[in-house]
C-alpha cells in the first residue's frame, strides 16, 4: 500500500520535472498524453468497472470541449472563471450532458446499451456543423487563455503544468472513488446487475450515475483540451475519438486501474512519434489492437503483471534471459512486420501507381525506403523481412522452451519426493 | 394463529399461451416456516418471481403486509422487508466472498451511493459483514473469488446476502440443491435460526428438510395448489400422495 503510493509520488515527481527535460515539441506531446490518459480512465470508470461499453464517449468529451471555450469567452472575453479552474466548466458540461445521455443510454444494457451510446455521439456529431452559435460551425471557436493568479499561460510549460495538476488530481478523485461505496457498488453492477434489484438497488439510477460521472471526468479531460489548443471544433465528436478512447484503454487494460491511462498516454506518443514517419500508421494501431486482444486480453498492463509475478517466483537472474528472448521476438516481428507493411503501403500508393502506368514495359522501379531503394522484383528485398520474422520465430521457440523450463524447475523443487516415481514411470 | 403477512388471490401468470401458474390462493402466516413442495415444473420457481418482483402476474393479487406489491420491480418489493435467494446461483462471480456480502449489507445500512466517504472506514458495515460471513461459516473464504468457491459454499453466500437486509419475509429457492448431507445438517440448522422472528417459504426437494422445518406445506401441482397444511396432514393426503410424493419421496 505504502509502496504504491510512493511509486504514485514518484511518478508524479517524474511527471513534473518534465519541462526541463523536453523540447516543446516533446512537451506539447506530453500535453496531449496527459489529457488522453485522464480521458481513458474516465472511459474506464465505465467500461472497466462498471461494465458498460460506450461506443460514444467522445460525445462527453467533446461537451466538456465546448462547454469550457463558451466559459472561456463569457463576459466579452473576460471568462466565468480564472483560467485555472476553467475544466470545472468541463466538468458541468459532461456531467450535465452525461447525465440525459446516461438516462437515456442505461435503460438498457449490453449490446443494446453500446448501440444507444453509439447512436447519441453519432447524433452531437452530425448536429454540431449545423449548430453554429452552439459549435461554431465547420470553423469551431476559438478563444484565448487570460492570465489569472499572476500566470499568464502564454508558455507551453505553463500549460502543462496547468494540465498536469488537473490529470494527477482528477486521477486520484477516480481512484479514491473505487473505494467509496459507490464505486464498490460499480463493480456489482459490472459483475450482476439483476442480483442488485434483489438486494434493493435501483439499477437504472445507479447506472446513470456511475454514466454521470464518467461523462464528467470525460469532460473535464474535454476541457482541458481547449485549454491546450485555445480553440474547440465540432471535429471532437469525431468517432474516431470515441474509438480511440475504447481501444487505448483495451490495450492498456481494463482490470487495473492505471491500466487505460498508461496504454492512452503510450498510443498518443506513439502517434505523435511515428504519424510523421508513416501514412499507415491507423493500420498499426489496429494491428496492435487485434494482437493485444487475441493474445492478452488483460492488455499491456496484464502483462506487466505476468513478468512481476513470474520475477517473483524465479527470480529476476533466471526470468531475464526469458524477458530478454521476448522482447527480441517481438521487436524482431514488429520490424519484419513493419518492413513489408510500409513496402506495401508505397508499392500501392497513388505515386507509383501512376509511375507505373506512365512506362508499362518497363520493369517496376525500386521504392525508398530507410534511404535505401528496393526492387519489388528482387528475392533480396523480400528476403528481409523474411529473415526477420524466421529470426522473431526462432526467439519466441527459445523463449518458450526455456519458460517451460523454469517451470518444469520449479515443479521437481517444489516436491522432490515424487520425482522418482516420475522418473520410475518414465523407464516403466 | 397469526395474521397472513403474504396472501395471493386467484394467482396466474403465463407465457404466450402457456398458463404456468394457474389460480393459486395462499396464505403464508407471520412467523411461520411455510414449504413449497411439487414436482419438476409445477411452478414453484415461476411462484417465488411472480412474489418477489422478477415477473409480473398475468392475473390476482400478491398481498405483502396488507399492501399489493404484484408487479411492483424488485428493489422496492425488496426494501418492503422481503428478500429471495436464487435456485440458481446468482452472485457477483469475479468479486470476493466478503465484497459479495458488503455490497448486500450497504444497501441495508442505506449508504450505497455515497462517494463521500471511504468503506473500509464503515465499521457498522465491517461488522455487520463479518457477524454474516461468520453465520454461514465462510469466514475462512473472505477473500476467496466468489466463483470460484465451491457449489455448495456458493449456496451459503446466496443465503447471507439474502439475510443482508434484515427481511421480514424471506424466500429461500433450494437452498440445499448440491450440498453434501453434513452440509445439508448444518445449513437446516442455520436455516431454522435465521428464521426465528422471521417467516420463511422455502422451495425444497430434500423431503427430510422440508418435513422436519416447516411448520406447514403447499403442494404444488401443474401450477395449482393442491394441498396445503402440517407435515402431518400432507403425510397423510391422499391426493399428494398421488400426485407427489408416491414417486418422489422414495428416492
Amino acid at each position: 500500500m505504502k509502496k504504491t503510493l510512493y511509486c504514485c509520488l514518484a511518478g508524479t515527481l517524474l511527471l513534473a520535472a518534465l519541462p526541463l527535460l523536453l523540447s516543446q515539441g516533446l512537451l506539447n506531446a506530453a500535453i496531449q498524453m496527459l489529457i488522453a490518459a485522464l480521458f481513458a480512465s474516465a472511459y474506464n470508470l465505465l467500461c472497466g468497472q462498471a461494465g458498460m461499453l460506450s461506443f460514444g464517449h467522445a460525445a462527453y468529451f467533446g461537451v466538456g470541449a465546448f462547454a469550457t471555450v463558451h466559459a472561456m469567452n463569457a463576459i466579452g472575453g473576460t471568462g466565468l472563471l480564472p483560467t485555472p479552474l476553467m475544466p470545472l466548466a468541463g466538468a458541468v458540461g459532461g456531467l450535465l450532458f452525461g447525465g440525459i445521455a446516461g438516462w437515456f443510454a442505461t435503460q438498457r444494457s449490453g449490446t443494446y446499451f453500446a448501440m444507444i451510446t453509439l447512436a447519441i455521439a453519432e447524433l452531437v456529431h452530425s448536429l454540431a456543423p449545423h449548430l453554429k452559435t452552439i459549435f461554431g460551425g465547420e470553423a469551431g471557436i476559438s478563444t484565448m487563455r487570460m492570465p489569472a493568479l499572476g500566470l499568464n499561460f502564454g508558455s507551453t510549460t505553463q500549460v502543462y503544468y496547468l494540465t498536469l495538476v488537473w490529470v494527477v488530481v482528477a486521477m486520484a478523485l477516480l481512484y479514491l472513488y473505487t473505494r467509496t461505496p459507490l464505486g464498490r457498488l460499480t463493480l456489482g453492477l459490472r459483475e450482476n446487475r439483476h442480483r442488485l434489484q434483489f438486494l434493493g438497488y435501483n439499477v437504472h439510477g445507479l447506472s446513470t450515475l456511475v454514466f454521470a460521472i464518467s461523462a464528467m471526468f470525460s469532460g473535464i479531460a474535454g476541457g482541458l483540451q481547449v485549454l491546450s489548443n485555445e480553440s474547440a471544433n465540432y471535429v471532437v465528436f469525431d468517432p474516431s475519438l470515441s474509438a480511440a478512447a475504447v481501444l487505448n484503454t483495451y490495450i492498456g487494460g481494463v482490470q487495473v486501474f492505471l491500466g487505460p491511462a498508461f496504454g492512452a498516454a503510450l498510443m498518443t506518443f506513439f502517434g505523435y512519434a511515428i504519424s510523421d514517419l508513416t501514412r499507415s500508421w491507423l493500420l498499426y494501431q489496429g494491428i496492435l489492437f487485434v494482437l493485444v486482444m487475441m493474445f492478452m486480453p488483460t492488455g499491456l498492463s496484464g502483462l506487466i503483471a505476468i513478468a512481476a509475478r513470474l520475477c517473483t517466483r524465479h527470480g529476476l537472474g533466471r526470468v531475464l534471459p526469458v524477458f530478454l528472448l521476448a522482447v527480441a521476438s517481438v521487436m524482431l516481428a514488429a520490424s519484419g512486420l513493419a518492413f513489408t507493411i510500409e513496402l506495401l503501403q508505397r508499392l500501392f500508393s497513388q505515386e507509383y501507381r501512376s509511375l507505373l502506368q506512365t512506362h508499362p514495359d518497363a520493369a517496376w522501379p525500386a521504392v525508398m525506403l530507410l534511404d535505401q531503394p528496393w526492387r519489388p522484383g528482387s528475392p533480396l528485398t523480400w528476403s528481409v523481412p523474411a529473415l526477420l520474422l524466421a529470426a522473431s520465430l526462432w526467439c519466441y521457440r527459445l523463449c518458450r522452451r526455456r519458460l517451460q523450463m523454469l517451470c518444469v524447475y520449479d515443479e521437481q523443487m517444489a516436491m522432490t519426493a515424487p520425482v522418482t516415481i516420475q522418473h520410475g514411470e518414465d523407464a516403466a | 394463529m397469526n395474521a397472513p403477512i403474504l396472501s395471493l388471490h386467484g394467482l396466474r401468470k403465463s407465457f404466450g399461451a402457456t398458463e404456468i401458474i394457474r389460480g393459486i390462493d395462499l396464505n403464508v402466516l407471520a412467523g411461520e416456516r411455510h414449504a413449497i413442495i411439487g414436482p419438476n415444473g409445477a411452478g414453484k420457481s415461476t411462484l417465488f418471481h411472480l412474489i418477489s418482483g422478477q415477473l409480473a402476474p398475468s392475473a390476482g393479487e400478491i398481498r405483502f403486509e396488507g399492501r399489493e406489491i404484484g408487479g411492483q420491480s424488485p428493489q422496492n418489493i425488496n426494501r418492503r422487508g422481503l428478500a429471495r435467494s436464487f435456485q440458481i446461483t446468482n452472485i457477483f462471480p469475479r468479486l470476493s466472498t466478503y465484497e459479495n456480502v458488503r455490497l448486500a449489507v450497504m444497501r441495508a445500512q442505506g449508504s450505497q451511493y455515497a462517494f463521500w466517504r471511504f468503506i473500509d472506514r464503515d465499521q457498522r458495515i465491517r461488522a455487520e459483514t463479518e457477524r454474516l460471513l461468520a453465520l454461514v461459516r465462510l469466514t475462512p473464504k473472505a477473500d476467496a473469488m466468489a466463483g470460484e468457491m465451491a457449489y455448495s459454499e456458493q449456496r451459503s453466500l446466496e443465503i447471507a446476502m439474502t439475510l443482508a437486509s434484515d427481511p421480514r419475509l424471506i424466500l429461500l429457492d433450494e437452498p440445499m440443491a448440491g450440498m453434501s448431507h453434513d452440509e445439508t445438517q448444518y445449513t437446516a440448522q442455520l436455516i431454522r435460526e435465521i428464521s426465528a422472528g422471521r417467516t420463511l417459504m422455502i422451495v425444497e426437494h430434500d423431503m427430510d428438510v422440508v418435513f422436519s422445518l416447516s411448520d406447514r406445506i403447499s403442494v404444488v401441482v401443474y401450477g395449482q395448489v393442491i394441498a396445503t397444511g402440517t407435515p402431518e396432514e400432507i403425510r397423510g393426503h391422499a391426493g399428494v400422495r398421488e400426485a407427489y410424493l408416491g414417486d418422489e419421496a422414495t428416492i
